[in-house]
Protein backbone atom coordinates (compact mmCIF):
# COMPACT_ATOMS: atom_id res chain seq x y z
CA UNK A 1 0.00 0.00 0.00
CA UNK A 2 2.97 2.48 0.95
CA UNK A 3 4.64 1.50 -2.41
CA UNK A 4 1.30 2.59 -4.20
CA UNK A 5 1.23 5.96 -2.18
CA UNK A 6 4.90 6.77 -3.45
CA UNK A 7 4.16 6.21 -6.66
CA UNK A 8 0.76 7.81 -6.96
CA UNK A 9 2.59 10.63 -5.82
CA UNK A 10 4.82 10.50 -8.62
CA UNK A 11 1.79 10.42 -11.55
CA UNK A 12 2.86 14.25 -11.95
CA UNK A 13 5.77 13.83 -12.88
CA UNK A 14 5.59 10.62 -14.81
CA UNK A 15 2.39 13.08 -16.92
CA UNK A 16 4.73 16.30 -17.13
CA UNK A 17 8.03 13.80 -18.08
CA UNK A 18 9.87 15.16 -15.00
CA UNK A 19 10.84 11.45 -14.10
CA UNK A 20 13.89 10.27 -15.30
CA UNK A 21 14.65 6.71 -17.29
CA UNK A 22 15.10 4.44 -14.40
CA UNK A 23 13.02 5.84 -12.12
CA UNK A 24 10.29 5.80 -15.67
CA UNK A 25 10.79 2.16 -15.89
CA UNK A 26 10.42 1.52 -12.39
CA UNK A 27 7.29 2.86 -12.23
CA UNK A 28 6.16 1.16 -15.33
CA UNK A 29 6.72 -2.48 -13.62
CA UNK A 30 4.94 -1.15 -10.33
CA UNK A 31 1.37 -0.37 -12.71
CA UNK A 32 1.66 -3.37 -14.85
CA UNK A 33 1.06 -5.08 -11.48
CA UNK A 34 -1.06 -2.83 -9.95
CA UNK A 35 -4.65 -1.79 -11.57
CA UNK A 36 -5.73 0.81 -9.03
CA UNK A 37 -2.49 2.88 -9.60
CA UNK A 38 -2.36 2.29 -13.58
CA UNK A 39 -5.81 3.09 -13.07
CA UNK A 40 -5.07 6.45 -11.66
CA UNK A 41 -2.29 7.15 -13.88
CA UNK A 42 -4.64 6.94 -16.78
CA UNK A 43 -7.64 9.35 -15.62
CA UNK A 44 -5.17 12.00 -14.14
CA UNK A 45 -3.08 12.12 -17.71
CA UNK A 46 -6.96 12.06 -19.46
CA UNK A 47 -7.44 14.95 -17.04
CA UNK A 48 -4.56 16.61 -18.31
CA UNK A 49 -4.75 16.13 -22.01
CA UNK A 50 -7.83 17.58 -21.22
CA UNK A 51 -6.75 20.91 -20.65
CA UNK A 52 -5.74 21.02 -23.98
CA UNK A 53 -9.45 22.74 -24.45
CA UNK A 54 -8.37 25.84 -22.37
CA UNK A 55 -5.57 27.53 -23.79
CA UNK A 56 -3.37 29.30 -21.82
CA UNK A 57 -5.04 33.50 -21.59
CA UNK A 58 -3.90 35.96 -24.32
CA UNK A 59 -4.79 39.02 -25.25
CA UNK A 60 -5.20 40.28 -29.33
CA UNK A 61 -2.20 41.40 -30.88
CA UNK A 62 -2.90 45.36 -30.54
CA UNK A 63 -3.16 44.53 -26.80
CA UNK A 64 1.10 43.93 -27.10
CA UNK A 65 2.01 46.41 -29.43
CA UNK A 66 0.89 48.77 -26.88
CA UNK A 67 1.80 47.36 -24.14
CA UNK A 68 5.54 48.62 -23.83
CA UNK A 69 4.05 52.31 -24.15
CA UNK A 70 1.84 51.61 -21.45
CA UNK A 71 4.53 50.54 -19.13
CA UNK A 72 6.47 53.42 -20.16
CA UNK A 73 4.44 55.87 -19.48
CA UNK A 74 3.43 54.24 -16.22
CA UNK A 75 6.90 54.10 -14.85
CA UNK A 76 8.21 57.48 -15.97
CA UNK A 77 4.65 59.07 -13.75
CA UNK A 78 5.67 56.64 -11.07
CA UNK A 79 9.09 58.14 -11.46
CA UNK A 80 8.32 61.80 -11.62
CA UNK A 81 10.06 63.27 -8.69
CA UNK A 82 7.79 65.81 -7.43
CA UNK A 83 4.33 64.82 -6.33
CA UNK A 84 1.55 67.40 -7.03
CA UNK A 85 0.06 65.52 -4.04
CA UNK A 86 2.57 66.56 -1.51
CA UNK A 87 1.74 70.56 -2.00
CA UNK A 88 -2.42 69.93 -1.49
CA UNK A 89 -1.51 68.06 1.82
CA UNK A 90 0.29 70.28 3.27
CA UNK A 91 -1.46 73.36 2.94
CA UNK A 92 -5.03 71.25 4.09
CA UNK A 93 -2.82 70.36 7.18
CA UNK A 94 -1.96 74.22 7.49
CA UNK A 95 -5.33 75.30 7.02
CA UNK A 96 -7.07 72.54 9.44
CA UNK A 97 -4.45 73.89 12.10
CA UNK A 98 -5.37 77.47 11.79
CA UNK A 99 -9.08 76.65 11.63
CA UNK A 100 -9.04 74.93 14.85
CA UNK A 101 -7.14 78.06 16.78
CA UNK A 102 -9.31 80.63 15.57
CA UNK A 103 -12.67 78.20 16.11
CA UNK A 104 -10.73 77.95 19.60
CA UNK A 105 -10.37 81.90 19.97
CA UNK A 106 -13.53 82.35 19.00
CA UNK A 107 -14.70 80.01 21.39
CA UNK A 108 -12.61 81.80 24.60
CA UNK A 109 -14.03 85.34 23.18
CA UNK A 110 -17.74 84.00 22.95
CA UNK A 111 -16.81 82.57 26.23
CA UNK A 112 -15.67 85.46 28.51
CA UNK A 113 -17.90 87.99 26.46
CA UNK A 114 -21.32 86.17 26.54
CA UNK A 115 -21.27 83.28 29.07
CA UNK A 116 -19.67 84.41 31.52
CA UNK A 117 -19.24 82.12 34.66
CA UNK A 118 -20.64 82.11 38.17
CA UNK A 119 -18.21 83.69 40.32
CA UNK A 120 -15.93 81.59 41.67
CA UNK A 121 -16.92 80.10 45.15
CA UNK A 122 -14.62 81.05 48.27
CA UNK A 123 -13.56 78.08 50.00
CA UNK A 124 -15.65 77.35 52.74
CA UNK A 125 -14.50 77.32 56.23
CA UNK A 126 -13.82 74.00 57.31
CA UNK A 127 -12.08 72.52 54.48
CA UNK A 128 -9.06 72.87 55.58
CA UNK A 129 -6.86 73.02 52.44
CA UNK A 130 -8.75 75.27 50.70
CA UNK A 131 -9.61 77.67 53.28
CA UNK A 132 -6.73 80.05 51.97
CA UNK A 133 -6.14 81.47 49.00
CA UNK A 134 -2.96 80.67 46.63
CA UNK A 135 -2.25 84.62 48.14
CA UNK A 136 -2.18 83.08 51.78
CA UNK A 137 -5.29 85.46 52.45
CA UNK A 138 -8.73 84.16 53.16
CA UNK A 139 -11.05 84.26 50.35
CA UNK A 140 -13.52 87.28 52.04
CA UNK A 141 -10.06 89.16 51.89
CA UNK A 142 -10.12 89.52 48.00
CA UNK A 143 -12.87 91.45 48.07
CA UNK A 144 -15.27 89.22 46.64
CA UNK A 145 -18.39 89.68 44.76
CA UNK A 146 -21.58 90.18 47.04
CA UNK A 147 -23.38 87.30 45.44
CA UNK A 148 -20.94 85.11 46.03
CA UNK A 149 -21.19 86.48 50.02
CA UNK A 150 -24.60 86.03 50.24
CA UNK A 151 -24.64 82.47 48.60
CA UNK A 152 -21.55 81.69 50.90
CA UNK A 153 -23.85 83.54 54.00
CA UNK A 154 -26.74 81.25 52.90
CA UNK A 155 -24.40 77.97 53.25
CA UNK A 156 -23.70 79.01 56.50
CA UNK A 157 -27.15 79.60 57.91
CA UNK A 158 -28.26 76.38 56.18
CA UNK A 159 -25.48 74.44 57.60
CA UNK A 160 -26.46 75.74 60.91
CA UNK A 161 -29.89 75.61 60.90
CA UNK A 162 -29.49 71.63 60.38
CA UNK A 163 -26.70 71.55 63.09
CA UNK A 164 -29.17 73.20 65.88
CA UNK A 165 -32.35 71.45 64.96
CA UNK A 166 -30.67 68.38 64.84
CA UNK A 167 -29.30 69.34 68.85
CA UNK A 168 -32.44 71.17 69.98
CA UNK A 169 -34.83 68.03 68.86
CA UNK A 170 -33.36 65.43 70.39
CA UNK A 171 -35.39 64.49 73.57
CA UNK A 172 -33.49 64.27 77.23
CA UNK A 173 -36.32 61.89 78.52
CA UNK A 174 -36.63 59.48 75.86
CA UNK A 175 -32.78 59.27 74.58
CA UNK A 176 -29.51 59.20 75.92
CA UNK A 177 -28.40 63.55 73.70
CA UNK A 178 -25.05 61.87 72.96
CA UNK A 179 -26.62 59.40 70.56
CA UNK A 180 -26.49 62.70 68.19
CA UNK A 181 -23.10 61.72 67.67
CA UNK A 182 -21.73 64.69 69.78
CA UNK A 183 -18.25 64.54 68.05
CA UNK A 184 -19.63 64.89 64.27
CA UNK A 185 -21.90 68.01 66.24
CA UNK A 186 -18.91 69.50 67.97
CA UNK A 187 -16.42 69.19 64.57
CA UNK A 188 -19.04 71.07 62.65
CA UNK A 189 -19.76 73.84 64.94
CA UNK A 190 -16.34 74.32 64.95
CA UNK A 191 -16.08 74.85 61.00
CA UNK A 192 -18.97 76.78 61.45
CA UNK A 193 -17.61 78.93 64.09
CA UNK A 194 -14.57 79.35 61.45
CA UNK A 195 -17.03 80.41 59.01
CA UNK A 196 -19.13 82.83 60.41
CA UNK A 197 -15.59 84.59 61.28
CA UNK A 198 -14.88 85.07 57.98
CA UNK A 199 -18.33 85.63 56.90
CA UNK A 200 -18.37 88.11 59.69
CA UNK A 201 -15.15 90.00 57.77
CA UNK A 202 -16.55 89.54 54.64
CA UNK A 203 -19.84 91.56 55.28
CA UNK A 204 -18.58 94.64 57.38
CA UNK A 205 -21.28 96.82 58.32
CA UNK A 206 -23.30 95.99 54.62
CA UNK A 207 -25.68 93.70 56.10
CA UNK A 208 -26.46 94.23 60.05
CA UNK A 209 -29.21 91.74 60.34
CA UNK A 210 -27.39 89.27 58.59
CA UNK A 211 -24.47 90.07 61.02
CA UNK A 212 -27.15 90.15 64.13
CA UNK A 213 -27.88 86.74 63.32
CA UNK A 214 -24.21 85.50 62.64
CA UNK A 215 -23.30 86.78 65.95
CA UNK A 216 -26.47 85.16 67.61
CA UNK A 217 -25.44 81.74 66.00
CA UNK A 218 -21.71 82.05 67.13
CA UNK A 219 -22.85 81.84 70.68
CA UNK A 220 -24.98 78.85 70.36
CA UNK A 221 -22.53 77.15 68.18
CA UNK A 222 -20.05 78.07 70.88
CA UNK A 223 -21.66 76.41 73.35
CA UNK A 224 -22.68 73.43 71.00
CA UNK A 225 -18.71 72.77 70.55
CA UNK A 226 -17.92 73.06 74.14
CA UNK A 227 -20.19 70.27 74.88
CA UNK A 228 -18.25 67.61 76.77
CA UNK A 229 -18.93 63.87 77.48
CA UNK A 230 -19.95 64.86 80.89
CA UNK A 231 -22.63 67.10 80.16
CA UNK A 232 -26.04 66.37 80.65
CA UNK A 233 -29.52 66.97 79.16
CA UNK A 234 -29.10 70.31 81.12
CA UNK A 235 -26.64 71.40 78.54
CA UNK A 236 -29.04 70.61 75.44
CA UNK A 237 -31.75 72.53 77.45
CA UNK A 238 -29.93 75.02 77.93
CA UNK A 239 -28.58 75.39 73.85
CA UNK A 240 -32.32 74.68 73.16
CA UNK A 241 -33.37 77.37 75.19
CA UNK A 242 -30.89 79.78 73.75
CA UNK A 243 -32.15 79.31 70.05
CA UNK A 244 -35.57 79.92 70.93
CA UNK A 245 -34.99 82.86 72.92
CA UNK A 246 -32.93 84.11 70.20
CA UNK A 247 -35.71 82.76 67.48
CA UNK A 248 -32.74 81.56 65.53
CA UNK A 249 -34.12 79.27 63.50
CA UNK A 250 -37.45 81.56 62.36
CA UNK A 251 -34.12 84.32 61.48
CA UNK A 252 -32.38 81.74 59.62
CA UNK A 253 -35.65 80.93 57.53
CA UNK A 254 -36.53 84.77 57.47
CA UNK A 255 -33.25 85.44 55.98
CA UNK A 256 -33.85 82.45 53.40
CA UNK A 257 -36.83 83.83 52.17
CA UNK A 258 -35.63 87.24 51.59
CA UNK A 259 -32.66 86.34 49.53
CA UNK A 260 -33.78 83.91 46.90
CA UNK A 261 -32.23 86.49 44.25
CA UNK A 262 -29.14 86.75 45.49
CA UNK A 263 -28.88 82.42 45.19
CA UNK A 264 -30.46 82.56 41.55
CA UNK A 265 -28.01 84.91 40.35
CA UNK A 266 -25.01 82.66 42.06
CA UNK A 267 -27.01 79.92 40.30
CA UNK A 268 -26.61 77.57 43.46
CA UNK A 269 -28.81 74.71 44.41
CA UNK A 270 -31.15 75.97 47.73
CA UNK A 271 -30.26 72.62 49.74
CA UNK A 272 -27.47 72.08 51.28
CA UNK A 273 -25.52 68.85 50.43
CA UNK A 274 -26.89 66.43 52.60
CA UNK A 275 -29.56 68.40 53.85
CA UNK A 276 -32.66 66.74 53.23
CA UNK A 277 -31.19 63.06 54.52
CA UNK A 278 -30.94 65.19 57.87
CA UNK A 279 -32.91 62.81 60.15
CA UNK A 280 -33.56 65.63 62.27
CA UNK A 281 -34.91 67.73 59.99
CA UNK A 282 -36.79 65.61 58.41
CA UNK A 283 -38.45 65.18 62.12
CA UNK A 284 -39.10 68.71 62.31
CA UNK A 285 -41.00 68.87 59.19
CA UNK A 286 -42.81 65.77 60.23
CA UNK A 287 -43.85 67.57 63.63
CA UNK A 288 -44.59 70.63 61.31
CA UNK B 1 13.46 31.91 -24.57
CA UNK B 2 15.87 29.26 -24.50
CA UNK B 3 18.08 28.93 -21.11
CA UNK B 4 21.32 30.21 -23.01
CA UNK B 5 19.42 33.12 -24.47
CA UNK B 6 17.80 33.45 -20.88
CA UNK B 7 21.29 33.84 -19.42
CA UNK B 8 22.66 36.09 -22.35
CA UNK B 9 19.92 38.54 -21.28
CA UNK B 10 20.68 38.14 -17.84
CA UNK B 11 24.08 39.17 -18.27
CA UNK B 12 22.83 42.34 -20.56
CA UNK B 13 20.41 43.28 -17.71
CA UNK B 14 23.66 43.17 -14.85
CA UNK B 15 25.98 45.08 -17.71
CA UNK B 16 23.04 47.48 -18.09
CA UNK B 17 22.29 47.41 -21.51
CA UNK B 18 19.80 49.70 -22.11
CA UNK B 19 18.15 47.84 -24.54
CA UNK B 20 18.15 44.81 -22.51
CA UNK B 21 15.79 45.45 -20.68
CA UNK B 22 12.72 46.08 -23.16
CA UNK B 23 13.56 42.79 -24.60
CA UNK B 24 13.00 41.42 -21.46
CA UNK B 25 9.41 42.94 -21.41
CA UNK B 26 8.80 41.18 -24.79
CA UNK B 27 9.56 38.13 -23.91
CA UNK B 28 8.26 37.78 -20.80
CA UNK B 29 5.31 40.09 -21.08
CA UNK B 30 2.68 37.12 -21.91
CA UNK B 31 3.73 34.87 -19.52
CA UNK B 32 3.42 37.13 -16.73
CA UNK B 33 0.41 38.73 -17.87
CA UNK B 34 -1.09 35.23 -17.94
CA UNK B 35 0.27 33.60 -14.68
CA UNK B 36 -1.18 37.41 -13.10
CA UNK B 37 -4.07 36.83 -15.24
CA UNK B 38 -4.81 32.67 -13.44
CA UNK B 39 -3.96 33.92 -10.05
CA UNK B 40 -6.46 37.09 -10.33
CA UNK B 41 -8.92 36.08 -12.94
CA UNK B 42 -9.02 39.81 -13.93
CA UNK B 43 -7.89 41.36 -17.18
CA UNK B 44 -7.57 44.91 -15.17
CA UNK B 45 -6.15 43.49 -12.42
CA UNK B 46 -3.62 41.20 -15.02
CA UNK B 47 -2.73 44.37 -16.43
CA UNK B 48 -2.30 46.43 -12.88
CA UNK B 49 -0.30 43.30 -12.02
CA UNK B 50 1.89 42.75 -15.02
CA UNK B 51 3.25 46.35 -14.78
CA UNK B 52 4.06 46.19 -11.37
CA UNK B 53 6.09 43.07 -12.12
CA UNK B 54 8.28 44.66 -14.77
CA UNK B 55 8.25 47.61 -12.59
CA UNK B 56 9.88 45.94 -9.93
CA UNK B 57 12.39 44.55 -12.26
CA UNK B 58 13.63 47.31 -13.61
CA UNK B 59 14.21 49.15 -10.22
CA UNK B 60 15.89 45.63 -8.98
CA UNK B 61 18.19 44.97 -12.27
CA UNK B 62 21.12 45.59 -10.54
CA UNK B 63 20.67 42.83 -8.26
CA UNK B 64 20.85 40.01 -11.05
CA UNK B 65 22.65 37.46 -9.96
CA UNK B 66 24.35 35.59 -13.00
CA UNK B 67 23.47 31.77 -13.28
CA UNK B 68 20.05 32.25 -11.28
CA UNK B 69 17.48 31.67 -13.38
CA UNK B 70 16.23 34.50 -15.01
CA UNK B 71 12.71 33.22 -15.61
CA UNK B 72 12.43 31.60 -12.11
CA UNK B 73 12.92 35.47 -10.65
CA UNK B 74 10.37 37.10 -12.56
CA UNK B 75 7.72 34.35 -11.93
CA UNK B 76 8.84 34.89 -8.31
CA UNK B 77 8.07 38.73 -8.31
CA UNK B 78 4.97 38.28 -10.97
CA UNK B 79 3.20 35.56 -7.90
CA UNK B 80 4.35 37.55 -5.28
CA UNK B 81 2.82 41.06 -6.65
CA UNK B 82 0.02 38.72 -7.55
CA UNK B 83 -0.64 38.06 -3.80
CA UNK B 84 -0.17 41.80 -2.49
CA UNK B 85 -2.48 42.54 -5.43
CA UNK B 86 -5.40 40.11 -4.06
CA UNK B 87 -4.66 40.49 -0.40
CA UNK B 88 -5.16 44.45 -0.92
CA UNK B 89 -8.53 43.77 -2.45
CA UNK B 90 -10.98 44.14 0.03
CA UNK B 91 -13.23 41.25 -1.06
CA UNK B 92 -12.14 38.66 -3.65
CA UNK B 93 -14.52 35.26 -2.55
CA UNK B 94 -13.64 32.37 -4.60
CA UNK B 95 -17.34 32.53 -5.86
CA UNK B 96 -16.56 35.06 -7.86
CA UNK B 97 -13.89 34.02 -9.34
CA UNK B 98 -16.14 31.13 -10.26
CA UNK B 99 -18.75 33.61 -11.02
CA UNK B 100 -16.40 35.85 -14.00
CA UNK B 101 -14.70 32.49 -15.01
CA UNK B 102 -16.56 31.85 -17.98
CA UNK B 103 -15.97 35.67 -19.23
CA UNK B 104 -11.85 34.68 -19.55
CA UNK B 105 -12.20 33.24 -23.06
CA UNK B 106 -14.92 35.80 -23.82
CA UNK B 107 -12.86 37.00 -27.10
CA UNK B 108 -11.04 34.15 -28.51
CA UNK B 109 -12.26 33.17 -31.19
CA UNK B 110 -13.57 29.77 -31.98
CA UNK B 111 -11.25 27.22 -33.40
CA UNK B 112 -11.94 28.00 -37.94
CA UNK B 113 -10.52 24.38 -38.15
CA UNK B 114 -13.17 22.48 -35.82
CA UNK B 115 -16.80 21.77 -37.14
CA UNK B 116 -19.91 23.88 -35.14
CA UNK B 117 -20.16 20.61 -32.61
CA UNK B 118 -16.62 20.12 -31.69
CA UNK B 119 -16.82 23.85 -31.27
CA UNK B 120 -19.26 23.80 -28.85
CA UNK B 121 -18.21 20.99 -27.23
CA UNK B 122 -14.24 22.66 -26.89
CA UNK B 123 -16.05 25.71 -25.21
CA UNK B 124 -18.13 23.58 -23.07
CA UNK B 125 -15.16 21.92 -21.70
CA UNK B 126 -13.47 25.12 -21.53
CA UNK B 127 -16.08 26.58 -19.12
CA UNK B 128 -15.87 23.52 -17.29
CA UNK B 129 -12.31 23.25 -16.74
CA UNK B 130 -12.13 27.30 -15.59
CA UNK B 131 -14.67 26.60 -13.26
CA UNK B 132 -12.24 24.06 -11.36
CA UNK B 133 -9.54 25.96 -11.58
CA UNK B 134 -11.50 28.50 -9.92
CA UNK B 135 -12.05 26.31 -6.78
CA UNK B 136 -8.39 25.68 -6.26
CA UNK B 137 -6.29 27.06 -3.84
CA UNK B 138 -3.63 30.25 -4.49
CA UNK B 139 -1.03 27.60 -4.05
CA UNK B 140 -2.60 24.95 -6.03
CA UNK B 141 -3.31 27.58 -9.11
CA UNK B 142 0.25 28.86 -9.14
CA UNK B 143 1.89 25.29 -9.36
CA UNK B 144 -0.17 24.03 -11.58
CA UNK B 145 -0.37 26.99 -14.29
CA UNK B 146 3.68 27.03 -13.75
CA UNK B 147 3.61 23.54 -14.65
CA UNK B 148 1.26 23.72 -16.90
CA UNK B 149 1.12 26.43 -19.09
CA UNK B 150 4.63 28.19 -18.26
CA UNK B 151 6.49 24.42 -18.16
CA UNK B 152 8.50 25.46 -15.51
CA UNK B 153 10.64 22.17 -13.64
CA UNK B 154 9.08 21.50 -9.93
CA UNK B 155 12.19 22.47 -8.98
CA UNK B 156 11.84 25.53 -10.26
CA UNK B 157 8.17 26.05 -9.28
CA UNK B 158 9.58 25.22 -5.84
CA UNK B 159 12.10 28.06 -5.85
CA UNK B 160 10.07 30.82 -7.30
CA UNK B 161 7.16 30.23 -4.87
CA UNK B 162 9.80 29.63 -2.30
CA UNK B 163 8.13 26.24 -0.83
CA UNK B 164 9.82 23.08 -0.53
CA UNK B 165 10.24 20.01 -3.87
CA UNK B 166 7.81 17.88 -1.52
CA UNK B 167 5.16 20.85 -1.06
CA UNK B 168 5.12 21.61 -4.86
CA UNK B 169 4.52 17.66 -5.64
CA UNK B 170 2.22 17.63 -3.14
CA UNK B 171 -0.04 20.52 -4.50
CA UNK B 172 0.62 19.47 -7.93
CA UNK B 173 -0.71 16.10 -7.56
CA UNK B 174 -4.06 17.52 -5.64
CA UNK B 175 -4.71 20.04 -8.52
CA UNK B 176 -4.70 17.29 -11.04
CA UNK B 177 -6.48 14.78 -8.54
CA UNK B 178 -9.23 17.54 -8.35
CA UNK B 179 -9.71 18.75 -11.79
CA UNK B 180 -9.88 14.85 -12.71
CA UNK B 181 -12.55 14.15 -10.31
CA UNK B 182 -14.63 17.80 -11.21
CA UNK B 183 -14.43 16.91 -14.79
CA UNK B 184 -15.58 13.21 -14.00
CA UNK B 185 -18.22 14.31 -11.81
CA UNK B 186 -19.74 17.00 -14.42
CA UNK B 187 -19.81 14.60 -16.99
CA UNK B 188 -20.70 16.01 -20.41
CA UNK B 189 -21.44 19.69 -20.49
CA UNK B 190 -24.70 20.56 -21.83
CA UNK B 191 -24.39 22.68 -25.11
CA UNK B 192 -26.17 25.75 -23.65
CA UNK B 193 -26.16 27.30 -27.08
CA UNK B 194 -23.57 30.03 -26.29
CA UNK B 195 -20.13 30.51 -28.51
CA UNK B 196 -17.20 32.06 -27.30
Amino acid sequence: MNRCRRWQKRIPEAIYGELDAETRESMERHFAGCEGCAGLYHQMAEAVRKMEARPAPDRPPEYWDAYWDRLEARMAHDAAPARPRRAPAVRAWAYGTAGAILFLSLGIFIGRTFLRTRPELPPQAGTASTGTAPSGRPGLERGEGTAALAVRASRYLKRSRVLLLAVVNSDPKDEDPFKLNLPLQKKASEELLLEAAALRKGLGSSDPRLERLIADLEMILLQIANLTPDSDETDIEIIRAGVEGRDILFKINLNETVRPKQKAVAGLSPAWPGENRDPARIRTAAAA
Amino acid sequence: MSREDEARLADRLAAGDPSAFRELVAAYQRKVYGLAYEMTRNHADAEDISQITFMKIHRAIGTIKPGYGLSTWIYQITHNAALDHIRKKPFFPREALTAIAPDRHAGEPADPAANPEQAAESSSLRRRIDGVLAKFSERERAVFVLRHYHDLKIKEIARALGVSLGSVKSYLFRSILKLQRELDEAGPAPDDGERP
